[in-house]
Protein backbone atom coordinates (compact mmCIF):
# COMPACT_ATOMS: atom_id res chain seq x y z
CA UNK A 1 0.00 0.00 0.00
CA UNK A 2 1.67 3.23 -1.11
CA UNK A 3 1.42 6.75 0.55
CA UNK A 4 -1.10 7.76 -2.17
CA UNK A 5 -4.02 4.55 -1.54
CA UNK A 6 -3.29 5.70 2.27
CA UNK A 7 -4.38 8.91 1.30
CA UNK A 8 -7.32 7.98 -0.72
CA UNK A 9 -8.04 5.40 2.17
CA UNK A 10 -7.92 8.56 5.32
CA UNK A 11 -9.29 11.20 3.06
CA UNK A 12 -12.47 12.37 4.72
CA UNK A 13 -11.03 11.48 8.12
CA UNK A 14 -8.23 13.57 7.55
CA UNK A 15 -10.38 16.33 5.70
CA UNK A 16 -12.82 16.07 8.67
CA UNK A 17 -9.66 16.71 10.52
CA UNK A 18 -8.61 19.53 8.94
CA UNK A 19 -11.95 21.21 9.11
CA UNK A 20 -12.24 20.86 12.88
CA UNK A 21 -8.96 22.62 12.82
CA UNK A 22 -9.81 25.13 10.88
CA UNK A 23 -13.19 25.38 12.42
CA UNK A 24 -11.34 26.00 15.86
CA UNK A 25 -8.90 27.96 14.66
CA UNK A 26 -11.27 30.73 13.38
CA UNK A 27 -14.00 30.66 16.27
CA UNK A 28 -10.77 31.69 18.74
CA UNK A 29 -8.67 33.69 16.60
CA UNK A 30 -12.41 36.13 16.39
CA UNK A 31 -12.57 35.61 20.55
CA UNK A 32 -9.13 35.94 20.93
CA UNK A 33 -9.47 39.55 18.39
CA UNK A 34 -12.09 40.30 20.99
CA UNK A 35 -10.30 39.96 23.69
CA UNK A 36 -6.97 41.38 22.38
CA UNK A 37 -8.61 44.60 21.60
CA UNK A 38 -10.12 44.92 24.62
CA UNK A 39 -7.19 44.09 26.60
CA UNK A 40 -5.10 46.30 24.04
CA UNK A 41 -6.95 49.56 25.19
CA UNK A 42 -6.75 48.26 28.41
CA UNK A 43 -2.74 48.37 28.57
CA UNK A 44 -2.52 51.84 26.57
CA UNK A 45 -5.22 53.65 29.48
CA UNK A 46 -4.18 56.54 31.74
CA UNK A 47 -6.00 54.93 34.34
CA UNK A 48 -3.35 52.67 36.74
CA UNK A 49 -5.91 50.12 37.47
CA UNK A 50 -6.89 49.07 34.06
CA UNK A 51 -3.49 48.74 32.77
CA UNK A 52 -2.79 46.71 36.13
CA UNK A 53 -5.45 44.45 34.68
CA UNK A 54 -4.33 43.82 31.42
CA UNK A 55 -0.78 43.06 32.48
CA UNK A 56 -1.91 40.16 34.86
CA UNK A 57 -3.92 38.75 32.11
CA UNK A 58 -0.90 39.24 29.67
CA UNK A 59 1.64 37.88 32.41
CA UNK A 60 -0.56 34.77 33.07
CA UNK A 61 -0.72 33.91 29.46
CA UNK A 62 2.42 34.41 28.63
CA UNK A 63 4.15 32.95 31.72
CA UNK A 64 2.40 29.45 31.56
CA UNK A 65 2.85 26.93 28.21
CA UNK A 66 -0.34 26.26 26.42
CA UNK A 67 -0.41 22.95 27.35
CA UNK A 68 -0.49 23.46 30.87
CA UNK A 69 -3.21 25.84 30.09
CA UNK A 70 -5.23 23.30 28.29
CA UNK A 71 -4.97 20.66 30.71
CA UNK A 72 -5.82 23.20 33.63
CA UNK A 73 -8.95 24.53 31.59
CA UNK A 74 -10.38 20.92 30.25
CA UNK A 75 -9.12 18.83 33.58
CA UNK A 76 -8.69 21.49 36.59
CA UNK A 77 -11.48 23.77 36.54
CA UNK A 78 -14.05 21.11 35.82
CA UNK A 79 -12.31 19.38 38.21
CA UNK A 80 -12.89 21.80 41.03
CA UNK A 81 -16.64 23.16 39.97
CA UNK A 82 -17.45 19.61 39.38
CA UNK A 83 -18.68 20.12 35.94
CA UNK A 84 -17.93 18.51 32.81
CA UNK A 85 -16.41 20.57 29.34
CA UNK A 86 -16.34 19.63 25.62
CA UNK A 87 -13.47 18.79 24.45
CA UNK A 88 -13.52 21.13 21.78
CA UNK A 89 -15.20 23.82 23.54
CA UNK A 90 -12.40 23.34 26.54
CA UNK A 91 -10.08 23.74 23.44
CA UNK A 92 -11.79 27.40 21.68
CA UNK A 93 -11.51 28.71 25.39
CA UNK A 94 -7.67 27.51 25.70
CA UNK A 95 -6.78 29.07 22.58
CA UNK A 96 -8.83 32.18 22.75
CA UNK A 97 -7.32 33.11 25.86
CA UNK A 98 -4.14 32.31 24.97
CA UNK A 99 -3.71 34.42 21.32
CA UNK A 100 -5.51 36.99 23.28
CA UNK A 101 -2.99 37.84 25.39
CA UNK A 102 -0.68 37.74 22.59
CA UNK A 103 -2.86 39.91 20.42
CA UNK A 104 -2.98 42.49 23.64
CA UNK A 105 0.49 42.83 23.12
CA UNK A 106 0.04 43.42 19.62
CA UNK A 107 -2.34 46.19 19.63
CA UNK A 108 -0.47 47.72 22.95
CA UNK A 109 2.47 48.03 20.64
CA UNK A 110 0.82 49.11 17.35
CA UNK A 111 -1.21 52.00 19.43
CA UNK A 112 2.11 52.76 20.89
CA UNK A 113 3.79 53.02 17.80
CA UNK A 114 1.83 56.24 16.40
CA UNK A 115 3.17 59.55 17.60
CA UNK A 116 1.20 60.95 20.04
CA UNK A 117 1.04 64.02 18.62
CA UNK A 118 -1.91 62.24 16.55
CA UNK A 119 -4.02 61.64 19.52
CA UNK A 120 -2.87 65.73 20.52
CA UNK A 121 -3.87 66.73 17.31
CA UNK A 122 -7.27 64.43 17.28
CA UNK A 123 -8.39 65.57 20.87
CA UNK A 124 -7.49 69.68 20.24
CA UNK A 125 -10.12 69.76 17.55
CA UNK A 126 -12.43 68.48 20.02
CA UNK A 127 -12.48 64.26 19.49
CA UNK A 128 -14.11 62.68 22.66
CA UNK A 129 -10.83 59.92 23.50
CA UNK A 130 -12.85 57.02 22.00
CA UNK A 131 -13.66 58.55 18.82
CA UNK A 132 -9.99 59.82 18.37
CA UNK A 133 -8.62 56.32 18.87
CA UNK A 134 -11.68 54.16 16.56
CA UNK A 135 -11.08 57.09 13.67
CA UNK A 136 -7.29 58.90 13.69
CA UNK A 137 -5.27 56.01 16.15
CA UNK A 138 -6.74 52.41 15.34
CA UNK A 139 -6.60 53.13 11.70
CA UNK A 140 -3.07 53.55 11.42
CA UNK A 141 -2.13 51.55 14.53
CA UNK A 142 -3.75 48.33 12.29
CA UNK A 143 -1.72 48.40 9.30
CA UNK A 144 1.94 48.42 11.50
CA UNK A 145 0.11 45.51 13.63
CA UNK A 146 -0.98 43.44 10.29
CA UNK A 147 2.68 41.33 10.16
CA UNK A 148 2.03 40.22 13.60
CA UNK A 149 -1.64 39.93 13.49
CA UNK A 150 -0.87 37.68 10.08
CA UNK A 151 1.61 36.12 12.28
CA UNK A 152 -0.41 35.24 15.40
CA UNK A 153 -3.25 33.86 13.29
CA UNK A 154 -0.38 31.17 11.96
CA UNK A 155 0.67 30.24 15.30
CA UNK A 156 -2.93 29.89 17.08
CA UNK A 157 -3.64 28.09 13.91
CA UNK A 158 -0.59 25.34 14.49
CA UNK A 159 -1.23 25.67 18.32
CA UNK A 160 -4.52 23.42 17.69
CA UNK A 161 -2.22 20.74 17.23
CA UNK A 162 -1.75 20.57 20.80
CA UNK A 163 -5.61 20.08 21.51
CA UNK A 164 -5.28 16.70 20.35
CA UNK A 165 -3.99 16.09 23.74
CA UNK A 166 -7.44 16.72 25.56
CA UNK A 167 -8.54 14.50 22.87
CA UNK A 168 -9.89 17.04 20.14
CA UNK A 169 -10.36 15.09 16.88
CA UNK A 170 -8.45 17.62 14.99
CA UNK A 171 -5.80 17.33 12.26
CA UNK A 172 -3.32 15.91 14.44
CA UNK A 173 -5.01 13.95 16.58
CA UNK A 174 -7.06 12.05 13.58
CA UNK A 175 -3.56 11.45 12.27
CA UNK A 176 -2.76 9.66 15.79
CA UNK A 177 -5.75 7.85 15.59
CA UNK A 178 -5.05 6.73 12.13
CA UNK A 179 -1.69 5.29 13.38
CA UNK A 180 -3.39 3.58 15.42
CA UNK A 181 -5.00 1.58 13.86
CA UNK A 182 -2.36 1.20 10.73
CA UNK A 183 0.90 2.03 12.36
CA UNK A 184 2.20 3.64 9.16
CA UNK A 185 3.71 6.47 11.30
CA UNK A 186 6.26 8.06 8.70
CA UNK A 187 3.41 8.63 5.45
CA UNK A 188 0.71 9.26 7.98
CA UNK A 189 2.77 12.27 9.66
CA UNK A 190 4.07 13.06 6.09
CA UNK A 191 0.55 13.68 4.80
CA UNK A 192 -0.83 15.30 7.99
CA UNK A 193 2.60 17.80 7.58
CA UNK A 194 1.98 18.53 3.93
CA UNK A 195 -1.94 19.72 4.37
CA UNK A 196 -0.73 22.07 7.59
CA UNK A 197 2.01 23.05 5.28
CA UNK A 198 -0.43 23.80 2.47
CA UNK A 199 -2.80 25.93 4.46
CA UNK A 200 -0.28 27.93 6.16
CA UNK A 201 1.19 28.69 2.84
CA UNK A 202 -2.08 30.26 1.06
CA UNK A 203 -2.80 32.11 4.46
CA UNK A 204 1.11 33.61 3.66
CA UNK A 205 0.21 34.15 0.45
CA UNK A 206 -3.13 36.21 1.40
CA UNK A 207 -0.96 38.31 4.32
CA UNK A 208 1.47 39.19 1.90
CA UNK A 209 -1.04 40.54 -0.74
CA UNK A 210 -2.91 42.17 2.12
CA UNK A 211 0.06 44.26 3.15
CA UNK A 212 0.71 45.30 -0.31
CA UNK A 213 -2.69 46.42 -0.15
CA UNK A 214 -2.28 48.75 2.86
CA UNK A 215 0.39 51.24 2.39
CA UNK A 216 -1.45 54.29 1.45
CA UNK A 217 -1.06 56.94 -0.18
CA UNK A 218 1.49 56.01 -2.72
CA UNK A 219 -0.03 54.48 -4.81
CA UNK A 220 -2.51 57.45 -5.58
CA UNK A 221 -2.22 60.68 -7.20
CA UNK B 1 -13.43 91.27 28.84
CA UNK B 2 -10.59 88.82 28.30
CA UNK B 3 -10.79 86.14 25.61
CA UNK B 4 -8.05 84.06 27.84
CA UNK B 5 -7.43 84.83 31.56
CA UNK B 6 -4.95 83.08 32.90
CA UNK B 7 -4.51 83.38 36.69
CA UNK B 8 -1.92 81.91 39.08
CA UNK B 9 -1.08 79.02 36.60
CA UNK B 10 1.38 76.34 38.23
CA UNK B 11 2.45 73.10 36.41
CA UNK B 12 4.85 70.69 37.77
CA UNK B 13 6.06 67.09 35.87
CA UNK B 14 6.75 65.40 39.36
CA UNK B 15 9.20 67.84 41.29
CA UNK B 16 9.81 69.78 38.17
CA UNK B 17 7.88 73.05 38.17
CA UNK B 18 7.79 74.09 34.59
CA UNK B 19 4.89 76.96 35.69
CA UNK B 20 5.56 78.91 38.42
CA UNK B 21 2.54 81.92 38.43
CA UNK B 22 1.83 82.60 35.24
CA UNK B 23 -0.95 85.39 35.04
CA UNK B 24 -2.11 86.77 31.60
CA UNK B 25 -4.89 88.02 29.78
CA UNK B 26 -5.57 87.68 26.15
CA UNK B 27 -7.91 89.83 24.54
CA UNK B 28 -10.22 89.67 21.91
CA UNK B 29 -8.24 90.01 17.98
CA UNK B 30 -5.07 90.16 20.14
CA UNK B 31 -1.96 88.66 18.86
CA UNK B 32 0.59 87.44 21.26
CA UNK B 33 3.87 86.33 21.00
CA UNK B 34 5.37 83.98 23.64
CA UNK B 35 9.07 84.15 23.07
CA UNK B 36 12.06 82.63 26.04
CA UNK B 37 14.66 80.09 25.71
CA UNK B 38 13.84 76.52 25.15
CA UNK B 39 12.68 74.62 28.89
CA UNK B 40 11.44 78.17 29.91
CA UNK B 41 8.04 76.62 29.98
CA UNK B 42 6.60 78.55 27.08
CA UNK B 43 5.26 75.58 25.32
CA UNK B 44 3.52 74.35 28.14
CA UNK B 45 2.18 77.58 29.20
CA UNK B 46 0.51 76.62 25.27
CA UNK B 47 -0.30 73.44 25.98
CA UNK B 48 -2.07 74.24 29.35
CA UNK B 49 -4.70 76.35 27.81
CA UNK B 50 -6.24 73.57 25.78
CA UNK B 51 -6.07 71.13 28.25
CA UNK B 52 -3.34 68.73 26.51
CA UNK B 53 -1.70 69.59 30.04
CA UNK B 54 -3.08 69.64 33.10
CA UNK B 55 -2.25 72.63 35.26
CA UNK B 56 -0.93 71.71 38.75
CA UNK B 57 -3.40 74.39 40.20
CA UNK B 58 -4.84 78.20 39.03
CA UNK B 59 -6.95 79.09 36.59
CA UNK B 60 -6.98 79.14 32.50
CA UNK B 61 -10.35 80.74 31.36
CA UNK B 62 -11.13 80.60 27.83
CA UNK B 63 -14.79 82.80 26.60
CA UNK B 64 -15.70 82.77 30.05
CA UNK B 65 -14.86 78.85 30.90
CA UNK B 66 -13.02 77.55 33.24
CA UNK B 67 -10.93 74.70 31.07
CA UNK B 68 -8.94 73.41 34.34
CA UNK B 69 -12.37 72.15 35.67
CA UNK B 70 -14.32 71.17 32.67
CA UNK B 71 -14.81 67.78 33.03
CA UNK B 72 -17.31 66.73 30.77
CA UNK B 73 -16.86 69.09 28.46
CA UNK B 74 -13.50 69.60 27.65
CA UNK B 75 -14.30 68.33 24.11
CA UNK B 76 -17.01 70.90 23.84
CA UNK B 77 -14.52 73.63 25.23
CA UNK B 78 -11.54 72.59 22.52
CA UNK B 79 -13.93 72.56 19.26
CA UNK B 80 -13.21 76.88 20.24
CA UNK B 81 -9.72 76.74 20.68
CA UNK B 82 -7.71 75.63 17.24
CA UNK B 83 -4.12 74.16 17.92
CA UNK B 84 -1.02 74.22 15.18
CA UNK B 85 1.85 72.05 16.39
CA UNK B 86 5.39 72.44 15.71
CA UNK B 87 5.07 68.51 14.14
CA UNK B 88 1.88 69.61 12.29
CA UNK B 89 0.43 66.28 12.83
CA UNK B 90 -2.05 65.63 10.31
CA UNK B 91 -3.00 62.73 9.80
CA UNK B 92 -1.59 60.08 7.14
CA UNK B 93 -4.24 57.91 6.38
CA UNK B 94 -6.44 60.78 5.09
CA UNK B 95 -6.49 62.96 2.46
CA UNK B 96 -5.91 66.55 2.59
CA UNK B 97 -9.98 67.47 2.32
CA UNK B 98 -10.62 64.67 4.48
CA UNK B 99 -7.97 66.37 7.37
CA UNK B 100 -9.96 68.99 7.05
CA UNK B 101 -13.35 68.05 6.78
CA UNK B 102 -13.23 65.54 9.12
CA UNK B 103 -13.71 66.74 13.12
CA UNK B 104 -16.91 68.90 12.17
CA UNK B 105 -18.15 65.82 10.13
CA UNK B 106 -17.81 63.34 13.18
CA UNK B 107 -18.74 65.94 15.32
CA UNK B 108 -21.88 66.19 13.35
CA UNK B 109 -21.12 70.35 13.25
CA UNK B 110 -22.06 69.89 9.51
CA UNK B 111 -22.72 67.61 7.14
CA UNK B 112 -20.14 66.10 4.66
CA UNK B 113 -20.93 68.45 1.54
CA UNK B 114 -21.08 71.34 4.04
CA UNK B 115 -17.41 70.75 5.69
CA UNK B 116 -16.25 69.28 2.31
CA UNK B 117 -16.98 72.90 0.91
CA UNK B 118 -15.72 74.78 3.92
CA UNK B 119 -12.39 72.90 3.55
CA UNK B 120 -12.10 73.74 -0.21
CA UNK B 121 -12.94 77.56 0.50
CA UNK B 122 -9.95 77.23 3.87
CA UNK B 123 -7.93 75.08 1.35
CA UNK B 124 -8.25 78.61 -1.22
CA UNK B 125 -7.51 80.79 1.61
CA UNK B 126 -3.76 78.85 2.58
CA UNK B 127 -3.38 78.31 -1.22
CA UNK B 128 -3.30 75.19 -1.60
CA UNK B 129 -6.52 73.86 -3.03
CA UNK B 130 -5.05 71.94 -6.15
CA UNK B 131 -3.99 69.48 -3.29
CA UNK B 132 -7.29 68.36 -1.90
CA UNK B 133 -7.13 64.88 -2.92
CA UNK B 134 -3.62 64.27 -1.89
CA UNK B 135 -1.90 62.59 0.93
CA UNK B 136 -0.08 64.29 3.57
CA UNK B 137 3.27 62.63 2.73
CA UNK B 138 2.88 64.04 -0.65
CA UNK B 139 3.45 67.70 1.05
CA UNK B 140 6.27 69.13 1.58
CA UNK B 141 6.47 70.40 5.49
CA UNK B 142 5.41 73.97 4.83
CA UNK B 143 2.45 73.11 2.93
CA UNK B 144 1.72 70.22 5.49
CA UNK B 145 1.83 73.09 8.05
CA UNK B 146 -0.44 75.05 6.11
CA UNK B 147 -3.01 72.09 5.70
CA UNK B 148 -2.81 72.17 9.63
CA UNK B 149 -3.81 75.55 10.00
CA UNK B 150 -6.77 75.10 7.41
CA UNK B 151 -7.96 72.01 9.70
CA UNK B 152 -7.94 74.01 12.90
CA UNK B 153 -9.76 76.94 11.61
CA UNK B 154 -12.00 74.44 10.29
CA UNK B 155 -13.70 73.87 13.76
CA UNK B 156 -14.04 78.04 13.34
CA UNK B 157 -12.01 78.63 16.54
CA UNK B 158 -12.26 81.53 18.80
CA UNK B 159 -8.40 81.24 19.28
CA UNK B 160 -5.63 79.37 17.77
CA UNK B 161 -2.58 78.53 19.22
CA UNK B 162 0.73 78.07 18.09
CA UNK B 163 2.88 75.77 19.26
CA UNK B 164 6.45 76.65 17.79
CA UNK B 165 4.80 76.22 14.11
CA UNK B 166 7.94 76.83 11.75
CA UNK B 167 10.57 75.34 13.97
CA UNK B 168 10.61 71.68 12.30
CA UNK B 169 10.27 73.93 8.70
CA UNK B 170 13.44 74.01 6.35
CA UNK B 171 14.24 77.54 6.16
CA UNK B 172 12.74 78.48 2.85
CA UNK B 173 9.62 77.25 4.32
CA UNK B 174 8.98 79.67 6.80
CA UNK B 175 7.82 82.25 4.85
CA UNK B 176 4.60 80.71 3.30
CA UNK B 177 3.68 79.64 6.66
CA UNK B 178 4.06 83.27 8.51
CA UNK B 179 2.46 84.79 5.58
CA UNK B 180 -0.61 82.26 6.19
CA UNK B 181 -0.30 83.34 10.09
CA UNK B 182 -0.36 87.02 9.15
CA UNK B 183 -3.42 87.08 6.66
CA UNK B 184 -5.06 85.12 10.19
CA UNK B 185 -3.91 88.23 12.27
CA UNK B 186 -4.69 90.55 10.17
CA UNK B 187 -8.59 88.89 10.02
CA UNK B 188 -8.87 89.43 13.39
CA UNK B 189 -8.16 86.36 14.99
CA UNK B 190 -7.02 86.05 18.58
CA UNK B 191 -3.46 84.44 18.10
CA UNK B 192 -1.12 83.14 21.02
CA UNK B 193 1.92 81.78 19.39
CA UNK B 194 4.61 80.70 20.86
CA UNK B 195 7.92 80.83 18.55
CA UNK B 196 11.63 81.70 17.92
CA UNK B 197 10.56 83.92 15.00
CA UNK B 198 11.73 87.30 16.72
CA UNK B 199 10.74 89.09 12.80
CA UNK B 200 7.49 87.71 12.92
CA UNK B 201 7.09 88.30 16.51
CA UNK B 202 7.80 92.30 16.07
CA UNK B 203 5.84 92.64 12.81
CA UNK B 204 2.46 91.16 13.93
CA UNK B 205 2.74 90.81 17.32
CA UNK B 206 0.33 92.98 19.58
CA UNK B 207 2.16 92.18 22.83
CA UNK B 208 5.44 90.13 22.87
CA UNK B 209 5.62 87.90 26.06
CA UNK B 210 9.05 87.02 27.60
CA UNK B 211 8.84 83.56 29.63
CA UNK B 212 11.73 82.53 31.95
CA UNK B 213 12.27 79.33 34.40
CA UNK B 214 8.25 79.59 34.51
CA UNK B 215 7.50 83.18 35.07
CA UNK B 216 6.63 85.53 32.70
CA UNK B 217 10.02 88.28 33.04
CA UNK B 218 8.62 91.14 31.10
CA UNK B 219 5.69 91.83 28.52
CA UNK B 220 4.86 94.98 26.20
CA UNK B 221 4.52 95.43 22.74
CA UNK B 222 7.10 94.55 20.35
CA UNK B 223 8.67 97.65 20.19
CA UNK B 224 9.30 98.08 23.69
CA UNK B 225 10.61 94.51 24.14
CA UNK B 226 13.05 94.39 21.32
CA UNK B 227 13.77 97.92 21.57
CA UNK B 228 14.09 98.83 24.81
CA UNK B 229 13.68 95.97 26.95
CA UNK B 230 14.38 96.36 31.02
CA UNK B 231 14.88 93.04 32.10
CA UNK B 232 18.58 91.83 32.54
CA UNK B 233 17.27 88.22 31.83
CA UNK B 234 15.27 89.39 28.43
CA UNK B 235 18.45 91.61 27.12
CA UNK B 236 20.32 88.62 27.67
CA UNK B 237 18.12 86.70 26.33
CA UNK B 238 17.61 88.97 22.85
CA UNK B 239 21.25 89.19 22.58
CA UNK B 240 21.52 85.55 22.00
CA UNK B 241 18.41 85.45 19.44
CA UNK B 242 19.41 88.24 17.89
Amino acid sequence: MNILTLVVQYWPRLIAGLGLTIQITIISLILAGILGMVFGLLSVSKRKTLRAIALVYVDIVRGTPLLVQAFFIYFGIPMALGIQLDPVVSGVITLSLNAGGYLAEIVRGGIESISKGQMEAARSLGLPYGMAMRSVILPQAIRTMTPALINQCIITLKDTSLLSVISVTELTQTGRLIIANNYRSFEVWLIVAVMYFVIIMILSKISKRIERKMSYGKSKN
Amino acid sequence: MGKVKIKNLKKSFGDLEVLKDINLEVKEQEVICIIGASGSGKSTLLRCINALEDASSGTVEVDGNDITRADGNINKYRQDIGMVFQQFNLFPHMTVLKNISFAPVALKLKTKAEAEETALKLLRRVDLEEKANVYPEQLSGGQQQRVAIARALAMNPDVMLFDEPTSALDPEMVGEVLNVMKQLAKDGMTMIVVTHEMGFAREVADRVIFIDEGFIVEEGPPSEIFGNPKNQRTINFLNKVL
